[in-house]
């Protein structure tokens, strides 16, 4: 949104022109200027720049909808609002399953199961809806090479019985599991932001990182002066990217960053990434929360 | 008032070339007639009466702008801001120890700033308060509406769905108890989903989408006059990453601020903010502080703290004008955000309701 160009915000051409001579083609340099320097480049009078703001705000403003209209969409087709876990008083906590559409964190110390866990949730989201799945593909990032085939036909054959009873259905649902091996932070970003097409393509209904903190732990030292700052960006335009895939598509994200037992200075520091997932899940090794 | 060429909103380039004419004062442009003027300045007549007429509109002080101006003169006494300080509403929270601290609840024409850590309970906050905006007056609300801008997508239909019911709820209580015309006649129009279309809900990703949105706002808002309340649901987040320059991500957020506390005023509307909390590394110890900077910390008017103690929720009121500091224990509970229960429930005596843990409501307020 930030980068459509001013000509597709219905300016005039001669003002497109003149704006261009001060490199401003794009609706983010008009709207970070402030009025004076608005009137100085468009040539125009205060009045005037006011209505070419709002015509460019416009352009880039987002839709308005009522709660009412949300709810609304949300009923058409409760199924597949929540993926459900499988584990009963999980589903009951979480009202329902995790949610679709939204950002799930998974924490705990390691060694708790949580890729496990993941590896389960793939199985469950290949599965047709009539099972409780999503019907769909899935995007599994992994940075730990924790990922284990061998371990996904296991849970798969013996969670399913039934279903997978034969090797063609579970080479199918093993070919609608994507994996993808990213081991550095720039990569792990890169995929991150070229997956759009890869959901639409492979109709993947579920995507997976597992886990966001190795790569963050390898790379950013917290002792050195600027990574700190550096880590959050990475952190925050990760977290801002798969929330806007998740949201668009209605897909439900996980990302599982690992965490020494009983160190909240580690939670604190990690707050942007946190800050911006809608669900936490804490997983200890007493049980589940 | 005699008030110089220079200063007035027209075009660079018309203005320079009236200065350089000669023109010191909007009196001497006016005499002289816009005939005259495009001879001596040489500009085409109809530019010329144009430049005229937005100087007679800025000499005569109404300026009628698009953006819903009843900014002509904005002074007044002492008394008459008393009086309608005292005649204004707030916002109620249903805790209502978090009411008492703020002197009644949240404030119109004011900015809040909530912060808080992840999880602590802001967005509850803020989506309580966009349902308790729409309380009809009868039973001690604004009766208006709400705008919801969300930065962060953490805004849950069906958990506003659980509050408005609780809210319904609590009203047709009283208004059982109380048996009064007025109040079953506003109930009629007071259902959970008459709640849920008036939340106007903006979804922006990025800081350009706010900023726009921010922009279009007084259109929105003079558009849809019954709006009491703007919600910025995480004004932190999309300015905290990817912002190489920091100066100008000071001044975009000044002119937000500033953009936010007109319409406050204009539109007789609460603003609340929600912030992050950022980890200030000192000397010896970090500690949790707002995010954003020192600077962004006088953009809001009342400033809450929310934080745990142990497992208990903690609301601090860091800043405001006319109440003192001080911090309260509150809930989030299955009806939205409530206080904690006191251990002796036997001590309301004149409590109608049948729910010890609604707030109980004196109908002689207002």
């Amino acid at each position: 949104m930030a980068a459509k160009k001013l000509r597709r915000a219905r300016l005039s051409e001669e003002l497109c022109e003149r704006l261009s001579r001060y490199q401003i083609t794009t609706c983010q340099d008009f709207l970070c200027l402030s009025f004076l320097e608005l009137m100085k480049v468009t040539g125009q009078s205060y009045y005037d720049v006011q209505k070419l703001l709002c015509k460019v705000s416009r352009a880039c403003a987002p839709k308005m909808q009522t709660a009412y209209e949300m709810k609304l969409r949300k009923s058409v087709n409760p199924a597949l609002a929540f993926l459900s876990t499988t584990l009963h008083s999980l589903d009951k906590v979480l009202h329902g399953g995790v949610p679709c559409g939204s950002l799930t964190e998974i924490t705990s110390p390691p060694g708790c199961g949580k890729t496990q866990f993941c590896i389960m949730v793939s199985v469950l989201a290949t599965l047709p809806v009539s099972m409780g799945g999503l019907d769909g593909a899935v995007i599994y990032i992994d940075t730990e090479s924790a990922f284990s085939a061998e371990r996904l036909i296991e849970i798969a054959g013996s969670r399913f019985p039934t279903y997978f009873d034969s090797d063609e259905k579970l080479f199918c649902m093993t070919r609608n599991i994507h994996l993808y091996r990213e081991l550095t932070c720039g990569t792990v970003l890169k995929r991150i932001m070229s997956l759009e097409e890869e959901i639409i393509s492979k109709k993947v209904k579920l995507i997976i990182i597992d886990s966001v903190a190795s790569v963050v732990r390898k790379e950013f030292d917290t002792k050195l002066q600027g990574n700190l700052a550096e880590r959050s960006n990475f952190l925050a335009r990760g977290a801002s990217v798969l929330k806007y895939l998740a949201e668009e598509f209605s897909i439900p994200t996980f990302d599982a960053p690992m965490d020494r037992a009983g160190s909240c200075l580690y939670w604190c520091s990690l707050s942007p990434a946190a800050a911006s997932t809608r669900w936490c899940l804490f997983i200890t090794r007493e049980g589940a929360e | 008032m005699q008030r110089a060429v220079g200063g007035l909103p027209l075009a660079p380039a018309l203005r320079a070339r009236l200065v350089a004419a000669g023109f010191q004062t909007a009196q001497e442009l006016l005499e002289t007639g816009p005939c005259g003027l495009s001879k001596e300045i040489g500009i085409s007549k109809e530019e010329a009466l144009e430049a005229l007429q937005v100087v007679r509109q800025e000499c005569h002080g109404d300026a009628t702008r698009t953006a819903g101006g009843s900014g002509a003169t904005r002074k007044c006494t002492a008394l008459e801001l008393l009086e309608e300080e005292q005649a204004q509403g707030f916002i109620i929270t249903f805790c209502s120890a978090l009411d008492n601290i703020l002197g009644g609840g949240v404030q119109l024409t004011k900015i809040t700033e909530i912060c808080g850590a992840p999880g602590v309970g802001k967005t509850q906050l803020c989506m309580q308060l966009a349902v308790d905006v729409q309380i009809p007056e009868c039973f001690g609300g604004v009766a208006g509406e709400a705008v919801f801008i969300d930065t962060e997508g953490s805004f849950m239909v069906d958990r506003v769905v659980e509050i408005a019911t609780a809210c319904v709820q609590h009203c047709q209580l009283i208004a059982e108890a109380h048996q009064e015309e007025d109040n079953l006649k506003a109930l009629e129009t007071f259902s959970v989903e008459s709640i849920l279309s008036h939340i106007y809900y903006f979804r922006c990703r990025d800081y350009i989408e706010l900023l726009a949105q921010v922009y279009l706002l007084p259109d929105f808002l003079s558009e849809h006059s019954k709006v009491r309340l703007v919600v910025v649901d995480g004004i932190a987040f999309p300015f905290r990453h990817d912002f190489e320059d920091l100066s100008l991500r000071t001044r975009l957020l000044n002119g937000l601020a500033q953009q936010l506390i007109i319409i406050a005023n204009d539109h007789k509307s609460a603003v609340v903010l929600t912030n992050q909390m950022t980890t200030r590394i000192g000397q010896s110890q970090s500690t949790l502080v707002p995010a954003l900077g020192e600077s962004w910390g006088h953009a809001a008017t009342v400033r809450l703290i929310f934080h745990w103690d142990n497992s208990q929720r903690l609301a601090t009121l860091y800043k405001s004008p006319s109440q003192k500091e001080s911090t309260i224990p509150y809930h989030i509970t299955s009806h939205g955000f409530r206080d904690v229960q006191p251990p002796a429930v036997t001590q309301n005596a004149e409590d109608t309701e049948m729910n010890p843990r609604k707030r109980p409501r004196r109908e002689e307020e207002k």
